[in-house]
């Protein structure tokens, strides 16, 4: 049997990726603002030996309508950072990772973040690099509006330059634990970083020892062609979005054919779609499970849902019952908004079908079965070129993780495509990513 | 009865503090954690965390610095330290207003409301002011009783308790509203330094004050009455850097100067944390009898820890006339 192993990651979200998790009977509602209930998560993640856990992040609630956002528990969360240096401590193996954007944070100030996050985790941090697309937070950093596509990841590239120089800005052995007659700190082992952009201007190092993992994961989602290009130069990770196998092996093949003119190896890059599993012992109960979640979503909920994935202000002035009217291509995220509009006309569904069905799973590949129905579908994609590994969204927190955990993942490992234990205590270690050298290291 | 605060740093606060200190890596989380549940156990009110006053490492590491960015330092000690309260310093030139007041507010969740930011300002005060009143506006973007999670009719927050700030001035654009719930003690407490100058941001806004061991708090004291600003709703802390190593002694100091100052109580930035030790074994049961510390609260809150009353929102006397 081939060795190579699934990677895993568990995006956890409040009460559920699902719209309406939160109004499920089981759902306890508040769980968004609730430490406790993310402690609990990463642990039960940490238990099924996932490599990490990841948060997603708009720095802005995500309607601008009061009322259809007050039917959603989408409006408030923790901040992700903060959220995952709690985890850190109360958690030992599993990867953090947290969403942040290149728009509207700097790069010492952000390089330090996840710095700290990486040393109070003992090397379990990654940072998704996110170049904000919603106009919402825009509106909460400057009146110049959003930036349009191209000069976000013009500054998005950038960024990441100045984010890794600093992260290489203190070496190994620079801090010297030698006690009295030596110095505090080597300065032949620092690298001050004199970084000048056209969008930024960097100077000094971090304040904290080297990374564990040489330095935190980077992880993108980006799946337009800048996008890719960003993620092939400097991502360990890229998530990603694909309904179909065909879609998911095309999207696949494009990153990993990239790679080569940074001079990187098609496996130094671990690419995850989305899979949104509804599991249950039986088909039966599963369809069930997925009927009684989607029973609770309001129209109006759905479609401003389905409204903000294609980029646009509204399409409450369409019958919800018919098809989607013509969309104009928007600065914003041009890939989700396509997938939408082609699943649309492909299987031919109502606005609100279409609602429905990217409330479940936002946009992500959704199984609903058996644990080996589920096994199933994950393997044929992790052996036919689609996939290295999966970001597990589950519907209802903290049920459909349990349930992950104690159906899905065993099969997993009966059939030997998981992991029986943690292979490192790093993220790098368990992702089976190279590390890049220290300069500092060659000095020693 | 006073209030105490403890600075923390891995070695203390003098420069050279390194060269004695103990084995192991006093840098290390769980090592910065021991001297917080050590002042915890000892009834301080809060650890604090500096921030380098704001200027960032070019070519030099300092012993000085904690290796984790304040804020991120609180955020795990709190899941830990369960009762004492945390004060992370954070520049305003440094993160935007937005940012700034989502990671406070989302400390003051994870603590259960012991989370206080001191302002490190940018020089320019008339920056500074419009940046704090964007974070507390920001503060007050939700209700306290906003979040109604009413399953059956599907509503999770009521609309009309959801604030949309609108700020344009100046300095900054910020439409809010803020992206995290209301803090579990109204707002976080706001702090801030005083080091030889009286400083306009902490005089008009703060609600704690640490100031430099004595000569500015008469102006500091001309200062918030000239403002109108009430005694009750502020805490003066005296940053106290050195004390006689007899406990008998230093409790005497403590005890004279909380009776001869206006300040409500003392922030120990100890020259080591072997001072540190020491204190809170031989000096703190002496405090305890002469009544100025004590090691049990009732409350749960930083707020309730320093006796500072509870911001109300905006909206609340309104709909309550």
């Amino acid at each position: 049997m081939n060795g190579r192993k699934m990677r895993l990651g568990a995006f956890l979200m409040a009460g559920g990726h699902h719209i309406s998790a939160w109004r499920h009977p089981d759902a306890f509602a508040p769980a968004g603002s609730d430490i406790d209930h993310f402690i609990t998560l990463a642990r039960i993640a940490e238990r099924g030996k996932f490599d990490m856990v990841f948060i997603e992040d708009a720095a802005a609630i995500r309607e601008r309508n009061p009322d259809k956002a007050s039917q959603a528990a989408r409006s408030t969360s923790f901040e992700p950072l903060s959220l995952l240096a709690a985890l850190a401590v109360n958690t030992s193996h599993i990867g953090l990772v947290a969403t942040a954007s290149t728009s509207y944070n700097e790069p010492y100030g952000l390089a330090r973040t996840f710095a700290a996050l990486d040393q109070l985790s003992g090397g379990r941090a990654g940072w998704n690099l996110v170049t904000s697309a919603s106009d919402l937070e825009a509106e909460n950093f400057a009146s110049a509006g959003l930036r349009p596509h191209a000069e976000r990841y013009e500054r998005a590239e950038e960024f990441a330059d100045a984010a890794l120089a600093l992260w290489d800005s203190v070496g190994d052995g620079a801090y010297l634990p030698g006690g009295a007659g030596s110095a505090f700190a080597d300065p032949s082992r620092l690298d001050p970083v004199h970084h000048r952009g056209k969008h930024f201007s960097v100077d000094g190092i971090l304040e904290s020892p080297r990374s564990p993992q040489g330095r935190p994961i980077m992880v993108q989602a980006g799946a337009s062609d800048t996008g890719k290009e960003l993620a092939a130069r400097t991502a360990d990770v890229v998530f990603a979005a694909s309904q179909t196998i065909a879609e998911a092996q095309a999207y696949y093949a494009d990153v990993k054919s990239r790679l080569g003119k940074y001079g990187r190896q098609p496996d130094d890059i671990r690419i995850m779609p989305g899979i949104s599993p509804i599991v249950a012992g039986t088909e039966a109960e599963a369809r069930a499970k997925y009927r009684q979640l989607q029973e609770l979503i309001p129209d109006a909920v759905g479609v401003a849902l389905l409204a903000s994935y294609l980029s646009i202000g509204d399409l409450s002035a369409y019958p919800v019952d018919g098809p989607l009217p013509d969309i104009p291509q928007t600065q914003a995220m041009q890939s989700r908004q396509q997938l939408i509009v082609d699943l649309g006309r492909r299987e031919n569904l109502s606005i609100r079908d279409l609602a429905r069905h990217f409330a479940g799973a936002r946009g992500h590949w959704q199984v609903i079965g058996t644990p080996a129905e589920i096994a199933d579908a994950m393997e044929e994609r992790f052996r036919l070129g689609a996939a290295d590994g999966f970001n597990v969204m589950p519907p209802l927190f903290p049920s459909g993780l349990e349930d992950f955990v104690a159906l899905v993942i065993p099969e997993l490992q009966r059939r030997g495509l998981f992991r029986q234990d943690y292979e490192g205590r790093t993220l790098r270690a368990n992702l089976g990513v190279p590390a890049p050298a220290s300069r500092h290291s060659l000095r020693a | 009865m006073m209030h105490f605060g403890y600075s923390l740093s891995p070695f203390g606060h003098d420069e050279s503090a390194w060269r004695t200190a103990a084995s192991g890596d006093p840098s290390a989380f769980e090592a910065l954690l021991s001297q917080v549940l050590q002042a915890e156990r000892a009834g301080f009110d809060f650890v604090l965390l500096r921030d380098g006053e704001a200027r960032r490492p070019t070519d030099a590491l300092s012993p000085l610095a904690t290796p984790f960015e304040p804020t991120m330092l609180v955020s795990a000690l709190s899941t830990r330290a369960k009762w004492i309260g945390f004060l992370a310093a954070a520049a305003t030139s440094q993160h935007e207003p937005y940012n700034l007041a989502r990671r406070f507010s989302s400390l003051d969740l994870i603590s259960h409301g012991r989370a206080g930011w001191i302002v490190l300002g940018s020089g320019d005060s008339t920056r500074d002011r419009e940046y704090v009143d964007v974070v507390d506006g920001l503060w007050d973007s939700w209700e306290e009783d906003a979040f109604v999670y009413d399953k059956a009719d599907g509503r999770f927050f009521r609309p009309e308790k959801m604030h949309v700030l609108d700020h344009k001035r100046e300095h900054f654009s910020v439409r809010g509203p803020l992206n995290v719930n209301r803090s579990p003690q109204g707002k976080p407490v706001l702090a801030g330094l005083l080091a030889g100058a009286v400083d306009s941001v902490a005089v008009s806004s703060a609600e704690l004050i640490v100031v430099d061991d004595g000569p500015i708090l008469p102006d500091l004291m001309a200062s918030l009455d000239a403002l109108g600003r009430s005694r009750s709703e502020v805490r003066i802390m005296l940053d106290i850097r050195r004390w006689p190593e007899d406990p008998m002694a230093a409790a005497d100091l403590f005890e004279r100067r909380s009776a001869s100052s206006a300040a409500d109580g003392f922030v120990l930035s100890p020259p080591s944390t072997a001072c540190f030790s020491h204190f809170t074994e031989a000096v703190v049961p002496e405090l305890e009898k002469r009544n100025l510390i004590r090691p049990e609260h009732s409350g749960s809150t930083l707020r309730d820890h320093l006796g500072l009353p509870v911001p109300v929102h905006p909206a609340m006397p309104e709909r309550a006339s």
